[in-house]
């Protein structure tokens, strides 16, 4: 229903709130996650070695134990499964800005389940470093060397920033990428404006790589963002 | 009995400290003065007799009793003893009645006990010496050392008459000052009870001198006029976001309410819950944006502080809001042409920034002006962002920077409320200006320190 396609990935959430941790799983369920639940760190250190999960939910404030400890523990024991900690606004420091640089990922509380669920998939298919030089998704085509953009046979002129964005589509095709991500990731903002700033930008891309007789690749996902995809 | 409650006070203990080491000293003083006198007669007695032994040893034997009788009749005060006796210890002349005991023949002056006196065997310390003369005779010259006894009488008397007078002052003095501080402690005590249970209006007894209790009582004022303000700000703050929910929240509750009774297919439904979840998300974004500007308030760690380069900063704020300026057919221009360095937090300056535009951005009427400047000044740059939009008038001017402030005539623009309020934030985190200026439109002007050369 939101565009991506659901895989049957096994989830760990570790989270001491029992109504809270209901509500994410069942959500989770809802797009096909398999999830296990932990109320608190030990346990939940315990289930994410044995059980070996392709992703953490990890609430940052549990009691006895720090979200990023755990985060840390598992690191230490070369258990490199990709983590998204939930912390309270005020909670956010350096610890867990760092989670982001290690490839692991942090939301802050209250969050939209749907952000929670677009996270996960990000996660989950986080792209392998590649060294190739051009990117391709059905007709797109984008030339990291050349810097240069085309669709099919036309060429696209895009600005620095448009250039940005695209790429970061095209590593994550097929992927629904949310707002904040987006800021995060291709501006590095780190805070939510006031402003629809990402749908005007997008907006501009989507205007020049769909033409208006091409079927379109760039797709809204309402109430959540945009996606990328090759035409059918 | 209990002590009064003065003696435990420090003031009071300081007191008799201080009296006990000036007892100390004073009777070492004393102490010092005695001996030195003491040892200076002396020296001059044994002088002095030594001096008068040897004149009386070289005249001719003849002339001796009649030199030592001459001697003492010369002699006032009676500080003078002289004696001369036989071999074998017969007195012959002197107001000496026998010879001293302790008394070592050709010795050095000394302290010896002597009977004077012809009727009663008194005895009477004096500095003397005996010489043995050529004839065998023993010549014995003794001056009285009352006067040092003496001295020590005065000596005592000066000391009692200055040293417990002054322990009484100052043991007085101590237990007035004590109690006087009692008293102001017991005050402040009283006022602080009070304080605490919530009379934030009270303040310390601060007398309008300049001891350090008023200048400590001045401080502490402070610090509760600052306390008081806050408070006041806090609960004003509260009823700002109590009364900036409740108009999202119940506009929320009327339309579940109103939808659970109309709705009649899952589509009327589903368009209920979309408004209901809008406006929730309004309130989120509202407790969200006072938790941030709550962040970084208390945010006051400068470890994330490093050089930002400023016009690269501005130039990509511009960047930022170009499209969506255009969009709203706004002209935005952005002039930032000499790379400064400033000491901030990156992100957050962007953030500052980015929301200062974005308010001038918003405010710009369709066909108007956004212009972003990067000034040079000595020591300091300035990033002015000016609009053509309608300006904030001068009493709205510091208000703005308020938390939930908004113009009255903004209230049908989208947003929270709280931009310029968490710009305020920052910038005051880095301890950069912000001035409202005037002029067509509205200016903001944000003061940047450099990075000193240091």
């Amino acid at each position: 229903m939101l565009g991506w396609e659901t895989t049957m990935a096994k989830l760990l959430l570790i989270e001491d709130d029992r109504e809270m941790a209901g509500e994410i799983i069942a959500e989770l369920a809802d797009h096909g996650f398999e999830v296990d639940w932990a109320a608190t760190g030990i346990e939940g250190l315990d289930k994410a070695r044995s059980g070996n999960p392709d992703a953490l939910i990890v609430d940052r404030l549990l009691p006895g134990m720090d979200g990023v400890t755990i985060v840390e523990a598992l690191r230490q024991d070369q258990v490199r499964t990709p983590v998204l900690i939930l912390s309270a606004l005020g909670a956010v420091d350096d610890r867990v800005r760092g989670l982001r640089a290690g490839g692991d990922d942090y939301l802050t509380k209250p969050f939209d389940l749907v952000e929670l669920i677009a996270r996960i998939e990000a996660l989950l298919r986080r792209p392998a470093a590649s060294l190739e030089a051009k990117l391709k998704v059905g007709p797109l085509e984008l030339d990291l060397i050349e810097r240069t953009a085309k669709r099919g046979d036309r060429s696209i002129e895009l600005l620095p920033r448009e250039f940005r964005l695209l790429e970061y589509m095209m590593r994550r095709k097929d992927q629904t990428l949310t707002r904040a991500m987006l800021l995060e990731e291709v501006w590095k903002y780190k805070f939510v404006p006031q402003t629809n700033l990402v749908d005007v930008h997008m907006g501009r891309l989507r205007h020049k790589v769909d033409d208006q007789h091409e079927p379109p690749m760039i797709h809204s996902v309402r109430g959540v963002g945009f996606i990328l995809r090759a035409p059918a | 009995m209990p002590l009064p409650d003065f003696v435990r006070t420090v003031t009071f203990r300081w007191t008799l400290a201080v009296a006990a080491i000036f007892v100390v000293y004073v009777l070492l003083l004393f102490g010092v003065i005695y001996w030195r006198t003491e040892r200076y007669l002396t020296s001059r007695s044994d002088a002095v007799v030594t001096l008068q032994a040897q004149i009386f040893a070289a005249e001719p034997p003849e002339r001796q009793l009649d030199a030592i009788d001459e001697l003492l009749r010369q002699d006032p005060r009676k500080v003078q003893n002289a004696g001369l006796f036989t071999a074998d210890g017969h007195r012959l002349t002197g107001n000496l009645e026998r010879l001293p005991p302790d008394l070592r023949i050709d010795g050095p002056a000394q302290r010896s006990l002597v009977p004077v006196g012809q009727s009663r065997a008194e005895m009477q310390a004096v500095r003397a010496v005996a010489r043995k003369l050529p004839d065998g005779k023993v010549l014995v010259i003794g001056r009285n050392v009352d006067e040092v006894v003496a001295i020590t009488g005065i000596v005592g008397e000066a000391l009692a008459a200055g040293l417990i007078p002054a322990l009484c002052l100052s043991i007085a003095a101590g237990v007035l000052l004590s109690i006087r501080a009692q008293k102001r402690v017991d005050e402040v005590n009283r006022r602080a009870e009070r304080i605490v249970a919530g009379d934030l209006r009270q303040r310390l007894p601060a007398h309008g001198g300049n001891d350090s209790f008023d200048k400590l009582a001045v401080i502490v004022n402070g610090m509760l006029d600052e306390i008081e303000a806050l408070v006041h700000e806090i609960a004003g703050v509260g009823d700002d976001i109590a009364h900036d929910l409740r108009t999202p929240l119940t506009r929320v509750r009327i339309g579940l309410q109103r939808g659970r009774a109309n709705s009649r297919t899952l589509e009327e439904s589903h368009a209920v819950f979309d408004n209901a979840i809008r406006g929730l998300d309004q309130s989120l974004a509202i407790i969200t944006a006072i938790l941030r500007i709550a962040e970084i308030e208390h945010n006051r760690r400068l470890a994330g502080f490093s050089n930002v380069a400023l016009a690269m900063l501005v130039r990509e704020v511009g960047d930022l809001y170009e499209p969506i300026a255009e969009e709203k057919g706004v002209i935005l221009r952005v002039q930032a042409d000499n790379e400064t360095t400033v000491r901030g937090d990156r992100d957050l300056l962007f953030e500052a920034v980015a929301n200062i535009v974005d308010n001038a951005v918003k405010f710009t009427p369709k066909g108007g002006h956004v212009r972003i400047t990067l000034i040079d000044g000595a020591g300091k740059s300035v990033v002015r962002v000016s609009d053509t939009g309608p300006g904030i008038t001068e009493d709205e001017r510091e208000i703005v920077t308020r938390r939930f402030y908004r113009s009255d005539r903004s209230r049908q623009t989208q947003g929270v409320g709280l931009g310029l309020s968490l710009v305020a934030a920052i910038l005051k985190l880095h301890g950069f200006r912000l001035t409202i200026a005037a002029g067509p439109g509205c200016v903001i002007e944000v003061a940047c320190p450099h990075v000193s050369a240091a």
